[in-house]
Order: C-alpha cells, then sequence, then structure tokens
C-alpha cells in the first residue's frame, strides 16, 4: 500500500510535470484519489508555485543608483582589450574623478598608517619589526587626513562654481551641515585618539566618520553629474535622498 | 540559464551595443544599463540575502558589472551575463563568514516537512507579500534553490551548476523549500485568524 509520505516526497515532482516514470505517475494519482491529504498538499503547492512565479522585479530604492555612480569614479573599469578612444569628458568629470581617488588614497593612507601606529599584542610579543606608532605620530597621519579631505571638498567647490553649475542653496546647506556634523565627529575622535592612540571606540568612530564623509562626497559626486546634465530637480532630490540615508 | 529569462529576448546586437557605449564610458550608458537591469537584480537580492543586505549586494554587483564589462562577449544576453553574475555575488555573500555565524543553526531536516497528513488543502490564497516574508525563514541554500527555480524560472540543471550541487540535491531540496514555506505560511494564516 502507498503511505502518504511516499508520495508527498514526489508531490514537487509531479508539480514540475517531472514525474519520471508513468508507473510511478500511475501510483502517485491513484493515491492521490483517495488521499485527501495528499491532495491538499498538491494544491498548496501548486498556489505556492503560481505565487511564486509572479513574484517578479522590484524597483530598488533611488539613491542606489547615486552610491553606484559615486563608487565607480573610484573604482575605473578594467581597460578594453582593443583601445578605443575614450570619449571627451567634460573637465567637470574629470576632477570630480581625481578628487574622489584623492579620498580613497588618503583613506587607504590613514588605515594602514593606523594599522601601523597600533600592532596587535601578538605581533608585538612576536617580535614584529613594525615600529609602534607615537602620539605626535598619530596625530600628525590625522591632521594630514583632514587636510586632504577639506582639500577636496574644497575643490569640489570650487569646481562646481567655475562650471558654472551652481548648487541649489537648499541643496549646499544640506552638504554643508552634513559635513559640519561629519566634522565635529572626525573632531571629538581625534582629540580622544590623540589623548589615547589605543582608544578603539574612538579609532571606531573616526573610521565612521571618515567613510559618512567619502558617503557624503561621492553624493557630491553624483549631484554634480546630475547638475552637469541639467536634471536640477533629480540633482537635489538625489542629494536630500543619499544624505538622508547615510550621512 | 532558463528561456523564461526576459533579457533573453533582448536583440544581441542591442546588448552589445550597450556593453560597448558602456566600456567606452559613454554618459548615461551604465546608467541605462542599471535601470534596465537593476528591477530583476534586486529582486533576486532582495530574496536571497534578505531585505537588510540588498541594497548593498545590489551595489556589488554593479561595481563588479562595471569591472569586468570588458570580459562580456556577447556569448548570452546582457540580462542573462548580469543575472549570473548577481547570483554568484549573492551566494558569496551567504558562503562567507559572516553568513555562517548568522545562519549557524540553518537546517531543513530538523523541521518537520508539513503538517499533519489529516488535514486537506491548509492554504488559502497565497498573497505575494505573506511569501516574500516567509522566504525569510528558509535557510540559505533552499532559499537559494526556491528563489532561482520558482521565482526565476531556472532549470534544475542550471540550479545546480549555480550552486555547485547534483539536480537530485537541487529536486530535494526544493521540495523541502516549498514544503517548509507551505507550514510557515499555514501557522501564518493560523495565527491571524487566533
Amino acid at each position: 500500500m502507498t503511505v502518504c509520505h511516499d508520495v508527498q516526497s514526489q508531490l514537487s515532482a509531479l508539480v514540475d510535470g517531472q514525474l519520471p516514470e508513468r508507473s510511478v505517475q500511475a501510483t502517485v494519482r491513484t493515491h492521490l484519489e483517495s488521499c485527501a491529504a495528499c491532495r491538499g498538499a498538491l494544491q498548496d503547492l501548486e498556489k505556492l508555485r503560481r505565487t511564486a512565479a509572479a513574484l517578479g522585479p522590484m524597483s530598488p530604492p533611488d539613491h542606489v543608483w547615486l552610491e553606484v555612480a559615486g563608487q565607480m569614479h573610484l573604482k575605473p573599469a578594467q581597460p578594453v582589450e582593443t583601445p578605443r578612444e575614450l570619449p571627451r569628458r567634460t573637465a567637470l568629470v574629470q576632477w570630480l574623478g581625481l578628487a574622489a581617488a584623492m579620498l580613497l588614497v588618503t583613506t587607504g593612507a590613514y588605515f594602514v598608517s593606523q594599522q601601523q601606529a597600533a600592532p596587535s599584542s601578538t605581533s608585538v610579543a612576536a617580535g614584529n619589526a613594525q615600529t609602534p606608532g607615537t602620539v605626535e605620530a598619530v596625530a600628525e597621519e590625522l591632521s594630514m587626513a583632514t587636510e586632504h579631505y577639506e582639500k577636496a571638498i574644497a575643490q569640489l567647490e570650487a569646481l562646481a562654481q567655475s562650471d558654472g553649475s551652481t548648487l541649489d542653496p537648499s541643496v549646499a546647506a544640506t552638504l554643508r551641515q552634513s559635513i559640519q556634523t561629519i566634522d565635529q565627529a572626525i573632531a571629538d575622535s581625534r582629540s580622544a585618539l590623540t589623548q589615547d592612540p589605543g582608544n578603539d571606540p574612538a579609532r571606531d568612530s573616526l573610521f565612521e566618520a571618515l567613510r559618512r564623509k567619502v558617503v557624503v562626497l561621492q553624493a557630491t559626486v553624483s549631484l554634480m553629474n546630475e547638475m552637469r546634465k541639467g536634471n536640477q530637480a533629480g540633482a537635489a532630490q538625489a542629494a536630500a535622498i543619499a544624505f538622508g540615508k547615510k550621512s | 540559464m532558463s528561456s523564461s529569462n526576459p533579457s533573453s529576448h533582448v536583440a544581441g546586437h542591442i546588448d552589445l551595443g550597450l556593453a560597448d557605449r558602456c566600456r567606452r564610458e559613454v554618459p548615461g550608458a551604465f546608467e541605462e544599463l542599471y535601470r534596465l537591469h537593476s528591477p530583476r537584480l534586486f529582486g533576486l537580492a532582495y530574496r536571497l540575502v534578505g531585505p537588510n543586505e540588498a541594497e548593498d549586494l545590489l551595489q556589488e554587483i554593479f561595481l563588479a558589472a562595471h569591472r569586468k564589462m570588458s570580459l562580456y562577449k556577447g556569448e548570452s544576453s546582457l540580462g542573462t551575463w548580469l543575472f549570473r553574475l548577481g547570483t554568484n555575488q549573492c551566494l558569496d555573500y551567504l558562503r562567507s563568514k559572516r553568513a555562517r555565524l548568522a545562519l549557524l543553526t540553518d537546517t531543513m531536516d530538523r523541521e518537520p516537512d508539513a503538517p499533519g497528513t489529516s488535514a486537506g488543502a491548509i492554504l488559502g490564497v497565497v498573497e505575494r507579500m505573506d511569501l516574500e516574508r516567509a522566504l525569510t525563514a528558509l535557510p540559505p541554500g533552499a532559499r537559494a534553490v526556491f528563489v532561482l527555480h520558482d521565482v526565476e524560472g531556472c532549470e534544475h540543471r542550471d540550479v545546480a551548476e549555480q550552486l555547485g550541487i547534483s539536480e537530485g540535491t537541487s529536486k530535494s531540496q526544493l521540495h523541502k523549500a516549498r514544503m517548509r514555506l507551505r507550514t510557515v505560511l499555514a501557522r501564518g494564516k493560523a495565527t491571524e485568524r487566533s
């Protein structure tokens, strides 16, 4: 006698029209005629299959494209195998790419310097040759990182004006506010680290603040691209969304 | 990949043209690629890795596409190429240490496959939102098989290839996933009624 367990293990194949042999199909169908539980399971699996097939695509939030566009300036594509003449890009885009790249280098240099300045106790005990950082060295690295960021921001702002595409005042204000808030967090963390270079929470806060600053500047890159295309409303909306999410 | 892939209907020369414009960084080309394919890939990421990580995964998928566009030779549609890239990104994430730690207790074998055999059909209309929620109750492996086969319309051989499992395992995981979803959805209905 066919038991429900044996039949239920075949139900998915039946739903998909993939029961292998006619003899198996006949056995399953015979059982289904007399078993309400297995018939019910079959009906449920068919409903599940239909609903699953109807789930379809989902529109991602708008800010995801802005972040992709911003990141693309930081991570150039692999070179094309057959070199082609690249289309002439505007000075704005070239400068934005340079500024974004500088941010990446600055952040990377800072993280490396931090790792060298604060080796783990294990590596010190093992006689690792890395030189532990001094308070002065950490302060100098932090100062350099901040200086580079500020320089990048100044270039971006100057660039926007020289390109003739001024930022919408409300968007510019949002940008300034975001940057100021992050700068304050960076200053607080830097102060704490200057007093105690081994202060892990302060270091984590600093990393987070630097990351947020990169996000805001990436959003700025995307925003300016939108402005370059003449889409003022879209740029303002994009900036608000981007900053609202991760600033 | 499955013939149900909507992108396979796109004429090859159109895909090659768009890929070429993306490679040459023609303004607007990559955004066009993103607008065309991000909804399907976002749905894929949302269902495979969950809503909390889907946005980050979508970013990673398109950044990977940007980096690797020179490798696209037109053997398949851009949609299929991106779908494979996206699936791999999501599966890599699920295989990562971080994801494994979060899902250590996952197993399909501990749970009963279905409610008592005395019941008939236990589901009424299966709403899409309910199914989306119920998907999160599946372990990553079974969820991946269900999403790729039942949602995306891939054949078992493609699912097996993508996941690095046998076709037989794909079929058994799919059945267990469906039965688990049936149980989860039935419990949800019962909770609503009580």
